[in-house]
């Protein structure tokens, strides 16, 4: 700091431009200066004074070099603590006259070493700038440079220097002029690729990089890409700011600090190099550089706000909505550039993760952790903003980098509002650092790149992430980059020729680049009707079922030029893109859906619907052809499916862009179809084979289902108590219950499910009673309204417990007479016959049944314990069966109105079979095994009798 | 039960329609030499009911004890094993199977079951080797390579087994099946012999049935007898002393393809067809068989068409009706016909109003 810059022989020829440059230089250094005087005391006097120190050390200026130079070395480090200032301006001065020497003998002695000695003094003077800028009148742009400088360097250089001796006026000052102008043009180049260096770390290779790294956009607004995401990528990145740049600065002060002055400083230097700039000739970036620093420097300007702002402000609001940005669209419009560029504008330093490098979750995630979290401790400090690019292609085992971002999104979630809190404490506190909380959550804005948005690997990320879609640039838009791009190579083009290429490529912008390197490396010409052949090759990839579809239905402008031409020719190039576009993809099936649930959207014209015939034709050519193909396995066939989709295309496709739908019913339909077959077949599987043997599901739905209904469902049916009941209505009723048993219908209460309209004629019943195998939902059509009956609620619910009680019953008598099976089976199929003409007439059925009932459970016992009267037992189960038959068949009239004695029935029970059991075995234990105990609890009823109950009754 | 389960004829003698084919097999049973046998005639007519009962003529009252099994066979298909779960329902003298279930693998279960029944054949009563028999049923839904596996099946295996095949159209059944099999057509019964069932059904449960009402449920029910018989319990249900001109309900299904076709009626548009295919949709979805909806749907616009108009739409019909058989997609192959029924009629109105 103790500097001084004399550049004396220079100083009175240059006097009279002299105050000019120093009024400017002042102008644009404004902040060092007085920070500086904070610092030091010294600097005020000095700065103030060299001016004036400068002319009157002219004459002191013969004495410098040899003896000074020591001391110089010396100054420097032990620091300029001492004597009066007058003094030390003097020896500074003289300290200081060599570099203006030394610069003149390298121009006369060294050229060749022109470049060296010309970095070095230009770091020299712009360590001097740092006390003395006033006093560097000619080298003002010399000064930008001060902070890189390091100190050791310094004597060295103070050396070399010293070394030079003679002094030419006149071609020195020219000379140097000349030389720091070089000096300076190149040290901004350096800096400025020094910067786009640290966010794109890529080896400058000067003469053979490709034009794509070459041409890339460096600023915002220099993207190709569509102007509205544009804006939507910065506006989600601006909303971090509050989130990142806010906390940074709050926790850790200082450094942000240093951080900002460092910003500060090279928003200085980006400004000077920005009044350079008109003289390097790159004329048509220099408004956008502007433009960009401008806007870095607004940025800095209310960071700095901020920090002042800060103690007040309490940090509620921060982080987007959408944590994750998800940038998707075909490869080469630019979604990388976009996001490196957008997050560069916005201060951020770009930490590129390429997903298709780290597969597994573990290390994926540990970089992720480490970009979003920790802060850099290297030189640039400015936060970083991660970029995952090709996240699509993570997939299998790495899927770890979707799953790692939605880890660390989810946790953020979760810890918001304790986040929250602490952030509120820390404001207050202010004491605690912000690097002792170590929660994995995002707190760096994250982008991620991909090609498929459907990619299944990504289907989590989608629904927490702010999606945008790229659409292709504009042609236009691209055709005048790549004019602008071949007329700085020198290459020369048509703009017919970019167009095509650019059609031919899709916009894509890398691809047409490189092909244009590639044809200027072989010095050719690029022709516009040739493409075809002179492009290297098309992209040969899948493309989206959707983007599929919306070929097929979407025609293409077409050029008046190529109007013009033969259709033939269109017409073939539309059939070759189609073609190949379609058979790339595969899965005609799929395709062919999706053509079939679209296509009468379209709003094609067709008045007599010969259209829409030929369509559904061609949907049915290829479904006859799909099966076929099915069946035979002749694969080869496939090869005609496209074709299929390319006719649908020249009947219907419009220019209006479609609006298309995965085709959802055809697959509806087959899951719901399913699912009701499936019910039907388990329905026929509980009815007794003797029935279910003559239903098959195609003659229900077709003849029975609906009168089924109708017959489940009577209207005549009066509402009362079943012991009011007359006899006809009784014997109705019973025919209804028997029917439903021989049928496993029965009524059950869906919660979940509400009754379809068509048949909820009671709505306001919480929980519905219907039938227990939906066959109600057999005759539901949508928009349809049947005309059935529908019962009521409590109607259903007695319905169901008679059909229950039934049912209990039957299985009784279905052990039974499986049990006599084993003796005699022909016998008791024809008894039964005859019993059941027998005993259709009587009338005490409730005690038979009862009694059978008791003979069910005792027959087990019986059989087991003692065989020798298997006879009797057989004879007595056949007795029983027929009964039992015969009751299963008509005695439900009687079932039901036993129902209403419900206690006679145990009492009778009881003496039934005591008598049975006299007859064969010993009373003890035919009581005990009489009395059947059914325990059987259904929501809505019960039918709990009291009743003493010995526990060994359970048991048996 | 209902009537329909519960007046079903349990033996040949008793059968009510179709008598003389009853006696025919009661005399083919009675010689001991029963062959193959194909069962064949639209739904409704009686044809389980006629196999069930000839396979208790055969065995006796055994046969009516069945049971329901769900097994899984293995097959040994080359290389792999394939598990194949079917339901089976079997006495200890017959199986009965649906192996249209199987869908594409039914060629291995056909032989599979086969086999099996040769290798256990059942001796009768008097010492004599007996033979079971298989029914399997919807035949006509067997894939084509079934179907030939099939007829090598029932040569080698003829003296362990009879099969009685049982389906709706004969004429997916090949040539070859055919030939080895006794064929037995069983038509639709007439409405004469419909209102007779009726009337021995009414007689039975002791109701009054007014010959022009019985009469009306015979014309209204297809020439089914399954539905005939329901109709008129659910007309007994829902009114019982019979009036001659009683509402008698029909199929759900059957309005609502009516209410399709004056949709179509009403308006011929790209968007009017697209609203037919939902609907189109909701009846496939409700396990109606698409050749019926296509059967009805022509029939219900037949009823509303000009008279020159029909020869061209059923020479449509058909086209559509086989190319949905020849393909997988229904959907497609109905609203092709739609879509080719409104084009035509679209042009009639034009050509005849301007």
């Amino acid at each position: 700091m103790d500097m001084d810059i004399p550049l004396p022989d220079e100083l009175e020829l240059l006097e009279a431009n002299y105050h000019l440059h120093e009024d400017w230089t002042e102008l644009e250094l404004p902040e060092p200066d007085p920070e500086e005087y904070i610092e030091e005391d010294r600097q005020p006097a000095s700065g103030s004074q060299s001016p004036p120190s400068t002319h009157h050390q002219q004459s002191t200026e013969t004495q410098v070099n040899g003896l000074k130079r020591l001391r110089a070395v010396d100054e420097t480090t032990a620091g300029p603590s001492d004597e009066k200032r007058s003094r030390i301006d003097d020896e500074d001065w003289l300290r200081y006259s060599p570099p203006p020497q030394e610069s003149d003998p390298m121009v006369e002695e060294r050229t060749t070493a022109d470049a060296v000695e010309e970095k070095i003094v230009w770091r020299y003077a712009s360590e001097i700038d740092g006390d003395f800028i006033p006093v560097t009148s000619l080298g003002d742009r010399v000064y930008a440079k001060i902070s890189r400088v390091e100190m050791e360097e310094r004597p060295q250089r103070l050396h070399v220097a010293g070394q030079s001796g003679g002094l030419i006026l006149e071609p020195v000052d020219v000379l140097l002029q000349r030389l720091e102008q070089e000096a300076f043009t190149r040290a901004l180049q350096a800096s400025s690729r020094s910067q786009s260096d640290v966010i794109l770390p890529e080896t400058p290779v000067v003469h053979e990089r490709l034009w794509v790294d070459k041409y890339a956009p460096n600023s915002f607004t220099e993207l190709l890409s569509d102007e509205q995401t544009n804006r939507e990528v910065l506006l989600w990145l601006k909303q971090w700011d509050s989130c990142v740049f806010g906390s940074e600065i709050r926790s850790t002060s200082d450094e942000v600090l240093s951080a900002l002055k460092r910003h500060s400083s090279i928003n200085q230097h980006h400004k000077l190099s920005d009044s350079k700039f008109p003289r390097n000739n790159r004329g048509s970036r220099w408004n956008n550089e502007k433009f960009k620093h401008f806007n870095g420097m607004n940025h800095e300007n209310n960071d700095s706000k901020r920090v002042q702002e800060l103690p007040n402000k309490s940090r509620s609001t921060g982080q987007p909505e959408q944590k994750i940005l998800l940038l998707c669209g075909p490869p080469g419009l630019g979604k990388t550039t976009l996001a490196h560029v957008a997050a560069k504008h916005c201060g951020y330093r770009v930490v590129e993760v390429n997903a298709s490098d780290d597969r597994s979750s573990s290390t994926i995630g540990a970089k992720i952790l480490d970009v979003v979290q920790m802060n850099s401790v290297s030189a640039d400090l400015r936060p970083k903003c991660l970029v995952i690019d090709e996240i699509d292609g993570a997939l299998g085992d790495g899927k770890g980098a979707v799953e790692a971002i939605l880890k660390m999104v989810s946790a953020d979630k979760k810890s918001d509002m304790e986040k929250e809190n602490v952030n509120k404490e820390q404001t207050s506190g202010k004491a605690s650092s912000k690097k002792g909380r170590k929660s994995p959550s995002l707190s760096r804005p994250v982008i991620c790149i991909c090609n498929d948005l459907y990619a299944p690997s990504l289907r989590p990320l989608r629904q927490v992430a702010k999606v945008h879609v790229f659409v292709q640039p504009t042609v236009n838009r691209v055709v005048s980059r790549l004019k602008y791009i071949c007329n700085k190579e020198g290459m020369k083009t048509s703009s017919i020729a970019l167009t095509a290429l650019a059609e031919h490529t899709e916009c894509d912008i890398r691809s047409c680049l490189n092909t244009l390197q590639f044809l200027n490396k072989k010095n050719e010409v690029l022709n516009a009707w040739e493409i075809g052949s002179q492009v290297v090759g098309r992209k040969d990839m899948s493309r989206g079922v959707f983007d599929v579809w919306k070929e097929i239905f979407q025609k293409r402008k077409l050029k008046r030029q190529q109007r013009t031409n033969n259709s033939c020719g269109i017409l073939s190039n539309e059939f070759d893109s189609l073609h190949s576009l379609i058979s790339h993809r595969g899965d005609y099936d799929l395709i062919v859906d999706g053509l079939h649930e679209n296509f009468l959207h379209l709003p094609y014209h067709d008045p007599v619907m010969q259209k829409t015939v030929k369509c559904l034709n061609s949907l049915g050519v290829s479904d006859l052809m799909n099966k076929y193909i099915m069946r035979t396995q002749h694969m080869p066939l496939y090869a005609y499916q496209p074709v299929i989709a390319i006719i649908v295309h020249r009947l219907v496709a419009q220019v209006q862009r479609p609006n298309i739908e995965w085709p959802k019913s055809y697959y509806r339909y087959r899951t719901m179809l399913m699912e009701k077959q499936d019910s039907l077949r388990s329905w026929y599987n509980t009815i007794s084979p003797s029935i279910s043997r003559h239903l098959s599901i195609k003659s229900f739905v077709e003849d029975s289902s609906s009168l089924l209904l109708h017959i489940l469902s009577p209207s005549t049916i009066r509402l009362v108590a079943l012991h009011l009941l007359s006899e006809k209505e009784k014997n109705d009723l019973a025919q209804l219950v028997s029917t439903m048993v021989s049928y496993s219908i029965t009524h059950r209460s869906i919660k979940s499910d509400p009754l379809p309209s068509s048949l909820g004629h009671q709505a306001a019943d919480v929980s519905e009673l219907s039938f227990d195998p939906p066959i109600s939902g057999f005759i539901n059509f949508q928009g349809y309204r049947s005309g059935h009956h529908v019962l009521a609620s409590t109607m259903k619910q007695m319905l169901a417990h008679e059909v229950e009680k039934q049912r209990i019953l039957q299985a009784s008598i279905g052990r039974s007479a499986h049990l006599t099976d084993g003796y005699n089976k022909e016998n008791q199929a024809s008894l039964g016959q005859e019993t059941r003409r027998l005993q259709s007439g009587r009338a005490d059925h409730v005690g038979a049944s009862a009694a059978n009932n008791g003979k069910s459970e005792s027959i087990p016992n019986r059989t087991q314990s003692n065989p020798s009267t298997s006879s009797v037992s057989s004879n007595l189960g056949n007795g029983n069966t027929a009964a039992g038959t015969k009751l299963n068949s008509s005695g439900c009239t009687r079932r039901s109105c036993g129902s209403s004695s419900f206690f006679d029935r145990f009492r009778k029970l009881g003496k039934g079979c005591q008598n049975t059991a006299e007859a064969v075995r010993k009373e003890a234990t035919s009581e005990r095994d009489s009395r059947p105990l059914v325990f059987k609890f259904n929501e809505g009823f019960t039918n709990a009798v009291k009743r003493p109950v010995r526990v060994r009754e359970f048991l048996s | 039960m209902l009537w329909v389960d519960k007046y079903r004829p349990k033996t040949l003698d008793q059968a009510m329609v179709h008598q003389d084919i009853a006696q025919n097999l009661k005399k083919l049973v009675a010689e001991q030499d029963c062959p193959h046998l194909l069962f064949y005639g639209p739904s409704g007519s009686g044809k389980k009911t006629l196999i069930i009962a000839l396979i208790r003529q055969i065995f006796g009252p055994s046969a009516d004890k069945v049971k329901v099994e769900n097994r899984t066979w293995k097959v040994d298909a080359g290389s792999r094993t394939i598990d194949i779960e079917l339901t089976t329902l079997s006495s200890t003298n017959h199986i009965e199977l649906n192996p249209s279930d199987a869908g594409f693998q039914d060629r291995y279960i056909v032989q599979e079951i086969i086999k099996e029944m040769a290798k256990n054949r059942p001796i009768d009563t008097k010492g004599k080797k007996g033979y079971k028999i298989l029914v399997l049923n919807e035949v006509d839904k067997l894939s084509r390579e079934a179907q030939h596996s099939l007829r090598r099946t029932m040569e080698k295996y003829s003296a362990y087994c009879r099969l009685i095949l049982c389906c709706n159209s004969s004429s997916k059944v090949t040539e070859a099946i055919r030939s080895r099999c006794l064929n037995v057509r069983i038509n639709a019964p007439t409405d004469e012999q419909i209102v007779k069932a009726l009337e021995f059904i009414g007689k039975k449960e002791g109701l009054q049935l007014p010959s022009e009402f019985s009469a009306r449920i015979a014309e209204k029910s297809n020439r089914s007898l399954r539905r005939a018989i329901l109709s008129l319990e659910t007309c007994r249900v829902q009114q019982y002393p019979f009036t001659s001109n009683q509402i008698i309900p029909s199929m759900d299904w059957e309005e609502y393809v009516s209410e399709i076709a004056s949709d179509i009626m009403k308006e011929q548009s790209p968007k009017r067809l697209y609203l037919v295919r939902q609907k189109l949709y909701e009846l496939l979805v409700n396990c109606i068989p698409p050749e019926i909806i296509l059967k009805r749907l022509l029939f219900e616009l037949l009823k509303k068409l000009d008279a020159e108009l029909k020869h061209e739409v059923c020479h449509w019909a058909a086209y559509y009706e086989h190319r949905m058989r020849l393909g997988q997609k229904a959907i497609f192959h109905l609203e092709a016909f739609v879509a080719k029924f409104m084009s035509i009629y679209k042009a009639f109105l034009i050509a005849a109003f301007g």
